[in-house]
């Protein structure tokens, strides 16, 4: 018994010790509870010339999608370049906002040069920010970034311009023979339908690659011919539309529910098209049809319907190079995490941003010009 | 008297297959598109692993215990398999050592669970976490993916998800081994075993019985479905994320509950789980043919979970009724 209690009494002791030992500041006035003690001290060592590499947490929105992996490959080089140190982080599943929110906290506490995040959802990692904006921790946003973040919390945004690349989706898909053709026959008492599988309606990525499809398609044929149902967030009425987009938004990120939802989708009577908004939506799609060979034009059981990803992956690649898939959007990943910390590297060394996002680009690749080298080195495994 | 007595059970036995009939009949009127052969196999198409990870455990809820594991062990098996198939392994050895490593798991929870005495439900959440974050360690958190039906080593897929010509050859497989558990837990020992030692574990021990050892076997053969499990999980969806997984053990649990099981033990049938598989399924789908999307699924099938329990909290009661 008086071992026990002893022993309470130390580690009560050691924990107070450690609390009081590292509260040299107290006049940061944040709101972040456990963030408080040595931030400021890692701001003033970036620019020392002490000889330690600058540290750099990437918090990113997860090691779901091969795509990560590639963003990883790309902070790993430009930190092997500019001789940084750097660790990549990510939640289980695009999901997980109060993991990632968890995340960015111990990234906080290891005292970091800049950080680098992708937010799952900038509402729940305000606090967070605010607490590096008084502590000087620049924070650099790629992919996603961190739209609607407090006033100049976030140095720049190494991403895709999100919603540009989704209209080149749509402008492709309006251009296509076939599209065409329906889009003219059909009328109102008999229209036309394009799904739309969007990942979630939280993240950054995902919304604006949804709303700039929808936006440039609407633009495309007419803004009184097109009724948009599924989701609140897109909901659109029109009285006498003959082109019908259908939003689905699966109940999570799982494989499974969003395979659920494309077949729902691949079911919508009327179909003609069906679209995808990043890798894990199109991996649901290249599910629900056997991994995309349903879609062969010549006796495919949705060979009448074009489809349209988002992103790459072995699977997918192999569906557009097969013409299953009519093409994709993909991203450059590999650039996205590079110049996600390079920009990072920047604000540590105080150069003032050039602009406010740096694009990454978006190229559309189809069966044709999946041969060029430079779409190639885009697409990957 | 005797006679009402009688009759209570067997239409009590009914209620699941024919809340099942009734709802799928409501989805045929009310959805757009469901009543198809492609709706039919879409719905399928989800059961088989939850099926098969729900036959699996409930030999597990029937003993009183609990395996929160099975999602994640499921996964782990696939992460596995399909790392070994990455380093060139052959694909049959690979799906043989997905079911094998993933019974391995089920002995460690066998082994904590009776012979180290942990309480089930937090000897599993351990290992749920164990194999969650092994399965990420070995494979470096890279996806794994499955060989497609027109891959070279696509065969694996006709057998056990869907031939070339759209046939659900999945079915035949959760079918197999659906026979497999029923004769197991009504024909064989380890099924009377499984029903006493829910009953009462301490009877069965006094009376000379090896409870530790075949308590451990219940865990073994939830382990070993749960490999079979991560075969048709990879055929079905391929591409295996790693980190994943975890919550699919509820589905399975779920389809248990509302096929009748008791989560106290003692209680509970095979084939009032395949219905209850089979009737989340069709919720699911069916909800989403009626334009509800995703959010609603999860809340309809809670809903369905507890009318599931007070259904059988009721017929308790009245099979008590002196």
């Amino acid at each position: 018994m008086n071992i026990r209690k002893i022993l309470a009494t130390l580690l009560a002791g050691a924990m107070i010790f450690s609390i009081a030992g590292c509260n040299s500041n107290t006049n940061t006035g944040d709101t972040a509870p456990a963030t408080d003690e040595s931030a400021t001290d890692a701001g003033n060592e970036a620019d020392t010339t002490s000889g330690e590499k600058p540290y750099i947490a990437i918090v990113s929105k997860g090691f779901q999608h091969q795509f990560w992996q590639v963003v990883k490959k790309g902070a790993d080089q430009a930190a092997l370049d500019l001789n940084v140190d750097i660790t990549f982080d990510g939640p289980p599943s695009e999901s997980d906002i109060a993991i990632q929110v968890d995340m960015l906290k111990s990234a906080m506490d290891k005292q970091p040069a800049a950080i680098a995040l992708a937010a799952l959802d900038t509402e729940s990692v305000k606090e967070q920010l605010e607490a590096c904006l008084n502590n000087n921790i620049p924070v650099v946003g790629f992919d996603s970034g961190v739209p609607g973040a407090p006033e100049g919390s976030i140095y720049a945004t190494a991403s895709t311009d999100n919603a540009a690349a989704a209209a080149i989706a749509a402008q492709m898909l309006y251009e296509n023979t076939d599209f065409k053709a329906k889009l003219d026959a059909a009328t109102a008492d008999a229209p036309i339908a394009v799904g739309v599988l969007s990942q979630d309606a939280t993240s950054e990525s995902v919304v604006s690659r949804t709303t700039g499809f929808i936006d440039k398609l609407v633009e495309l044929v007419g803004d009184e011919n097109v009724k948009v149902s599924g989701h609140d967030k897109y909901a659109k009425d029109a009285a006498s539309a003959k082109l019908l987009i259908v939003v689905n938004v699966p109940a999570t990120t799982s494989a499974t529910d969003l395979k659920t939802s494309a077949e729902s989708l691949l079911a919508t009577s009327g179909l003609a098209a069906i679209y995808g908004s990043n890798e894990a939506a199109a991996t649901g799609m290249l599910t629900a049809s056997n991994d995309g060979s349903e879609f062969n034009s010549e006796n495919g059981k949705f060979g009448e319907i074009i489809a349209i990803g988002f992103d790459a992956g072995k699977t997918q690649r192999v569906a557009v190079e097969n013409g299953w898939f009519y093409g994709s959007v993909t991203q450059d990943p590999y650039q996205i995490g590079y110049q996600a910390v390079k920009l990072a590297v920047d604000a540590i060394n105080g150069v003032p941003a050039a602009s406010e996002i740096v694009d990454t680009g978006a190229q559309w690749y189809n069966a044709e010009n999946l041969t060029d080298p430079s779409i190639l080195e885009l697409v990957y495994d | 008297m005797v006679n009402s007595e009688k009759k209570g059970p067997d239409i009590q036995k009914l209620l699941a297959p024919a809340a099942l009939v009734i709802l799928y009949i409501f989805f045929c009127v009310f959805g757009q598109n469901f009543f198809s052969g492609s709706t039919l196999v879409s719905i399928l198409d989800s059961t088989y692993y939850v099926g098969l990870m729900a036959f699996g455990i409930t030999f597990v809820i029937v003993t009183g215990g609990i395996d929160l594991s099975i999602g994640t062990n499921m996964m782990m098996s696939a992460l596995l398999g399909g790392y070994m198939l990455a380093n060139g392994a052959n694909i049959w050895l690979c799906l043989v050592c997905m079911v094998a490593i993933a019974t391995v798991i089920g002995f460690i929870n066998g082994t904590l669970i009776s012979r180290l005495k942990l309480p089930p439900f937090i000897a599993t959440l351990g290992v749920m976490m164990m194999t969650q974050g092994f399965g990420s360690i070995i494979t470096r958190v890279q996806t794994q993916r499955f060989p497609s039906s027109f891959d070279e080593n696509g065969a694996y897929k006709t057998i056990f998800y869907k031939t070339a010509n759209g046939f659900p050859s999945g079915i035949v497989y959760m079918l197999v081994f659906f026979v497999v558990a029923l004769v197991l837990l009504k024909k064989t020992r380890i099924g009377r075993y499984t029903y006493a030692i829910g009953s009462n574990e301490e009877a069965v021990r006094i009376s000379g019985v090896n409870t530790i050892k075949w308590k451990t076997l219940v865990y073994v053969i939830c382990g070993f479905f749960c490999g079979l499990a991560s075969i048709v999980y990879a055929a079905t969806y391929t591409t295996i994320i790693p980190g994943t997984g975890n919550g699919l053990e509820m589905n399975a649990i779920a389809a248990v509950i509302i096929g009748g099981t008791s989560m106290s033990g003692g209680v509970g049938t095979m084939s009032g789980t395949l219905i209850g598989a089979l009737l989340m399924s069709v919720l699911k789908t069916g909800l989403m043919s009626m334009g509800l999307q995703g959010h609603y699924q999860t809340f309809f099938t809670g809903l369905v979970v507890i009318l599931a329990v007070l259904l059988d909290i009721y017929r308790n009661k009245r099979a008590a009724r002196v």
